[in-house]
């Protein structure tokens, strides 16, 4: 198999909104690489391993828990905790 | 797990662990399914049935109903997979008979909530007859019907909600049949609630399933899937992220629907979503429960004629 690029993710200087964060988190085992989770990102806060295979945490301050990913994701494979 | 198959993952022994007990505690989604059973699901990566399926979890807890008081129902195809992964009453049936098993649970139970669970190929083409004589009926079961245009699983011949001019692997060159609106089908044949809703818009969907398995009567919830692997693939649509984003781009809410003048709602090309219709109809059970009363409580019971005096 070829080794799948990594998607790179669009850098964008946008203001930290303040409100709600949350914690996201990704069981590798469940996740198939299907990118969705990245590509609809609103604040670019995951972006893919670099074997391409599953998608990992890159700006964890980010999150507003905008619930995005996790009813999205295709395997359930990630579940995002809303902080106070 | 073994080693050699960690690398090939390029996962850390922490990330590969079975889910740990608080990954099932931490979201509600989650608890409703089969934590023994074997994940991830057998559909291809970035499936949108994965995202239908979360929604009707959420719609069930929503509602706050038990496992045991929920029934679902599926055919055969890929959809009809979903019950497999979920932590309620299941049953499996024939191709296309979905409907048919699920009614005569419902007469059976009529308190039970019992949902079917089907492609668009299972519920119109093979078991197209089961669907409209359920819609005609009004019986009380919730038929979520997930469209992704295609037979997914037997490898992408054209079904019969394929577009008019779209590949498929048994129309090489394009196809000439017209699609069924399966929407209008069941709201002439009388369903007494019908929406349709896209995977993209997951939690619109969950509001329209709620609404659908509260509801007494026939109810339809169309979910319109995609299948990246064979339709995409054939018709050049793109990956998976890639025709999410088409189901955001190429529909449109019913109330801006609405709006638009006659001429420009025959040339809509666009998906509607939204609630299409909301009937008040008596239900099939709750009619035969008291016709069957009604007979049992006679004093009297009608001699037969017998033709002598």
């Amino acid at each position: 198999m070829t080794e799948v690029e990594p998607v790179a993710t669009q850098v964008q200087e946008k203001p930290v909104r303040k409100g709600p964060r949350g914690k996201v988190r990704i069981h590798a085992t469940w996740c198939k690489g299907c990118t969705i989770c990245v590509e609809f990102c609103p604040t670019n806060v995951l972006a893919m391993h670099p074997s391409g295979r599953h998608p990992i945490v890159v700006a964890e301050e980010k999150c507003t828990a905008c619930h995005f990913c996790d009813t999205h994701c295709p395997d359930l494979a990630i579940v995002v905790r809303k902080l106070n | 797990m073994v080693d050699h198959i960690l690398e090939a993952h390029h996962l850390t022994k922490q990330e590969a662990q079975i889910p740990p007990e608080d990954w099932f505690e931490a979201n509600e989604t989650l608890q409703k399914l089969r934590k023994h059973k074997k994940f991830p699901t057998i559909w291809c990566s970035g499936c949108g049935l994965g995202v239908v399926m979360g929604a009707l979890i959420r719609a069930i807890d929503h509602l706050g109903l038990d496992n045991d008081q929920v029934a679902l129902v599926a055919g055969i195809g890929c959809t009809a997979r979903m019950p497999v992964y979920m932590d309620f009453n299941t049953l499996h049936t024939t191709h296309g008979r979905a409907l048919a098993f699920a009614t005569g649970l419902k007469i059976a139970r009529p308190d039970m909530k019992v949902i079917a669970i089907m492609g668009d190929g299972d519920a119109l083409a093979i078991g197209g007859n089961h669907f409209i004589h359920a819609a005609r009926r009004n019986i009380g079961i919730t038929a979520l019907v997930v469209n992704n245009s295609i037979y997914g699983m037997t490898g992408g011949q054209y079904s019969p909600t394929t577009p008019v001019g779209m590949r498929a692997t048994t129309a090489p060159y394009g196809n000439v049949e017209p699609p069924f609106p399966i929407c209008d089908l069941a709201m002439a044949a009388g369903a007494s609630y019908v929406a349709r809703s896209t995977a993209f818009h997951a939690l619109e969907l969950d509001k329209y399933l709620s609404e659908a398995i509260a509801n007494d009567g026939f109810s339809l919830v169309e979910a319109v899937s995609y299948c990246h692997t064979t339709y995409g693939r054939i018709n050049k649509l793109g990956t998976a992220a890639d025709m999410m984003r088409a189901l955001k781009d190429t529909s449109i809410p019913k109330a801006s629907y609405d709006k638009l003048s006659p001429e420009e709602q025959q040339a809509n090309t666009k998906i509607v979503r939204g609630v299409l219709q909301r009937k008040n109809r008596p239900e099939y059970t709750q009619i035969y429960n008291l016709l069957v009363e009604q007979q049992t409580q006679r004093e009297e019971i009608r001699p037969r004629n017998t033709g002598r005096r």
